[in-house]
């Protein structure tokens, strides 16, 4: 039986998905950026301040749709799960700002080579998986895709921390890709642990079990 | 003791060869409010009279299985019927004061009929049932008028404070506000939280949002069968069944 | 000329209106010169002597109607006591108990005992009682209490059926036994409708003269014993009144104004004391 929530949740999913993308979008161009040559810092704060005008949004719909159908069971935790996603959307694109920061004011990675670069460049690409599983995760509303994530988020949990050990010993670099790097790294980590979170997220909504993914 | 008040099993009941309830198994806690809910014809209403033997006065009726009340199953051979209603008492959905009757004689006549005479007692009696109904303040100086002089919410009330006169611990209330304004809705389920307090209250209500509103337990049946039981928490959050889910969140009516 | 629609219909509404009023008219004017036949002329027949002295012998100048005013409430009296509580208590069984086979039948029978004409119940009580009693009051009151019992029971059986079941339902709720339901409550509710009732049968038996000729026949004297006849108002008027004694029309029409008056009396009385509870 259709309901009259269901277009309604039909309207904030939609607006979520479009977090989605533009969430990836902002933290691909960061990342690339980062490695490469551009300047894209004005359009990674255009992306940002859209995912939190979109938050706001979310927000409003999510208490209309409370006050006025009073939701229960898959429908109440559906509502706080798109409320905690758009959130975690949002705070990746101020990472992406924040990475896109680095480059702007301190170079990025250019210039580096040898065991920072390959670090740095395995940790990108898992990232932007985990960000591609949640996305794909909340589009298919699927637990195994979501479960997925958890193997990956060790790896560079793993990553992280044995890169933390290294550059303490390292005395051959710039001070300021040093510096650069660990905020880089930072940042993507943090990065996973928000996509993880949202994958927490659908795993709640759909089963109404709070499973740690970390 | 049991902190079960009423325990109910293995129930069936019918009407003529017509099967209502099928195998219903389930504990009632003390001093809560338990809900049942459940589509139109499910077999709510059913649950509710076996629980105070009312269901055995429609021609034709029956049940098997035990419904324990204290411990003691209700449907034994030697017990009274008219002794269990005494204890288990029922609001019903259209209010229902006695029309013969004055506001104050309403409350009185079942004590009276029970064997209290004494006008203080009575007196007393009358005051602090309407008191604890909310009506004593809006009739106290028309004690005297017919009980259907009343509004809607307040006539309910009235049969409210009707049934607790003669302190029964068990309430049964049939969709006692489904006949009301939400106003006067409102201020019944109020009064029903205040009720969990001193007895066990158990309502049946075609209105979810009543019941999450108004129950620690919620007990859901369709078409006669017990599909799931437990803490109103949990079943607004999480419900366990599949068919629970569908009822609750309004994907069948 | 030009008829339009609207003409039509409105000539259309004031016809009926007139019709209306019309057959209104005719249905109240013989109950109303009914009545007042009967005030004009028995009212000429009233004086002192109407209330005091008894019916008079042929020939006899004047006399009044007060043994039959006597007889007529002692006769009313009697059968009422036999017959409102068998029929109140009939009428109390098929409603509250009455979903079998059982109550059909008797329901069945109460309406055709309700329709046998009354001079047969006469005779049925002069066949039964008579032979023990003789010519008697006792015999009168019997068969007056037979017809009064089907109007009694059905009459209390429609008003008992008027409250509604959930009252009773709430009672039961309540623990209270079903016989103090029914007496407390249900017959409580219902009171007014089952005097109502009474008042009919009473109102009916009053007027009837055809039993009362059966098993008592005429009676000139005063309250004489139960066993013995007493005088009648309806019967009297039934004798009295196509006399060609021209004091007996006199006195005819004026039992027919006291019978009346008498009738309406009861109500009244039985009405204000009523009065006051809902």
């Amino acid at each position: 039986m259709i309901r009259i929530i269901d277009s309604k949740l039909r309207e904030i999913s939609a607006v979520i998905h479009k977090m989605g993308d533009l969430a990836y979008q902002a933290i691909s161009i960061a990342i690339k950026e980062n490695f490469y040559n551009g300047n894209s810092y004005h359009k990674i704060k255009e992306i940002s301040d859209i995912l939190l005008t979109l938050n706001d949004q979310i927000e409003d719909k999510a208490f209309e749709i409370i006050a006025r159908f009073q939701p229960v069971a898959s429908d109440l935790r559906t509502i706080k799960s798109y409320m905690k996603i758009s959130y975690d959307f949002t705070r990746l694109g101020r990472y992406a700002l924040d990475i896109s920061y680095v480059n702007k004011h301190f170079g990025g990675l250019k210039g580096c080579n040898g065991w920072i670069f390959s670090y740095a460049m395995e940790m990108s690409e898992k990232v932007l998986n985990t960000i591609k599983i949640s996305i794909e995760a909340l589009k298919k509303q699927n637990i195994e895709i979501a479960i997925s994530i958890s193997e990956i988020e060790k790896d560079i949990d793993k990553i992280y921390f044995e890169f933390l050990h290294k550059i303490i010993e390292e005395k051959n670099v710039e001070s300021r890709i040093i510096v650069s790097s660990i905020l880089t790294i930072r940042h993507l980590e943090r990065i996973a642990d928000h996509a993880t979170y949202i994958c927490e997220s659908i795993i709640y909504a759909l089963t109404g079990v709070k499973e740690f993914l970390r | 003791m049991s902190i079960y008040k009423i325990e109910i099993e293995n129930l069936n009941a019918w009407f003529g060869s017509k099967q209502v309830l099928k195998n219903i198994n389930i504990k009632i806690k003390d001093r809560v409010v338990t809900a049942i809910i459940g589509p139109s014809g499910c077999g709510k209403t059913t649950l509710l009279r076996c629980i105070n033997r009312m269901h055995e006065l429609v021609p034709g009726a029956r049940i098997s299985g035990k419904v324990f009340f204290n411990g003691v199953n209700i449907y034994n051979n030697g017990v009274d019927p008219v002794q269990i209603r005494r204890k288990i008492g029922m609001v019903f959905q259209k209010p229902n004061p006695f029309p013969m009757l004055s506001i104050y004689d309403n409350v009185a006549i079942g004590p009276k009929l029970n064997g209290i005479n004494d006008k203080r007692t009575l007196d007393s009696i009358v005051k602090r049932s309407l008191i604890l109904v909310g009506l004593w303040d809006e009739v106290k100086d028309e004690l005297n008028k017919p009980g259907t002089s009343l509004s809607g919410g307040q006539q309910q009330r009235l049969c409210i404070a009707r049934a607790l006169a003669i302190e029964p611990e068990v309430l049964l209330m049939d969709e006692p506000t489904s006949a009301l304004d939400p106003i006067s809705a409102s201020k019944i389920e109020t009064l029903i939280r205040k009720l969990a307090e001193d007895y066990t209250v158990i309502i049946v209500t075609h209105n979810i949002q009543q019941a999450a509103r108004v129950s620690d337990y919620i007990a859901f049946l369709y078409l006669g069968e017990l599909v799931e039981y437990g803490a109103t928490k949990d079943i607004f959050e999480k419900p366990k069944k599949k068919l629970t889910e569908e009822y609750i969140t309004g994907k069948f009516s | 000329m030009k008829m339009t629609t609207q003409k039509i219909r409105k000539i259309k509404d004031i016809v009926m209106h007139f019709m209306i009023y019309l057959t209104l008219l005719i249905a109240i004017l013989p109950p109303f010169s009914v009545m007042f036949e009967v005030i004009k002329r028995g009212f000429m027949a009233i004086d002192l002597d109407f209330f005091i002295k008894t019916t008079p012998t042929v020939g006899e100048a004047k006399g009044g109607i007060a043994n039959a005013i006597q007889g007529t409430l002692i006769t009313i009296g009697l059968a009422s006591l036999i017959g409102v509580p068998i029929g109140v208590i009939s009428g109390i069984f098929l409603s509250e108990y009455g979903e079998n086979k059982f109550s059909t039948i008797i329901r069945f029978f109460n309406e055709v005992l309700n329709g046998v004409p009354s001079i047969i119940i006469g005779i049925f009580s002069y066949t039964l009682i008579s032979p023990i009693t003789g010519f008697s009051l006792i015999s009168a009151s019997f068969a007056l209490a037979i017809i009064m019992i089907p109007i009694v029971t059905r009459t209390t059986e429609e008003a008992l059926k008027l409250i509604p079941t959930m009252i009773r339902e709430a009672a039961i709720a309540l623990g209270i036994p079903r016989w103090k339901t029914i007496l407390h409550i249900v017959l409580k509710g219902a009171k007014k409708s089952i005097i109502t009732g009474i008042l009919l049968a009473i109102a009916r038996i009053s007027g009837e003269s055809a039993p009362i000729l059966v098993t008592m026949g005429y009676w000139r004297w005063w309250f004489h014993g139960l066993n013995r006849p007493v005088a009648n108002l309806a019967l009297n008027i039934f004798l009295f009144a196509n006399s060609p004694f021209e004091n007996w029309v006199i006195l005819a029409w004026g039992s027919a104004l006291i019978l009346i008056l008498m009738i309406l009396g009861i109500n009244i009385i039985t009405r204000m004391l009523m009065r006051g509870s809902f």
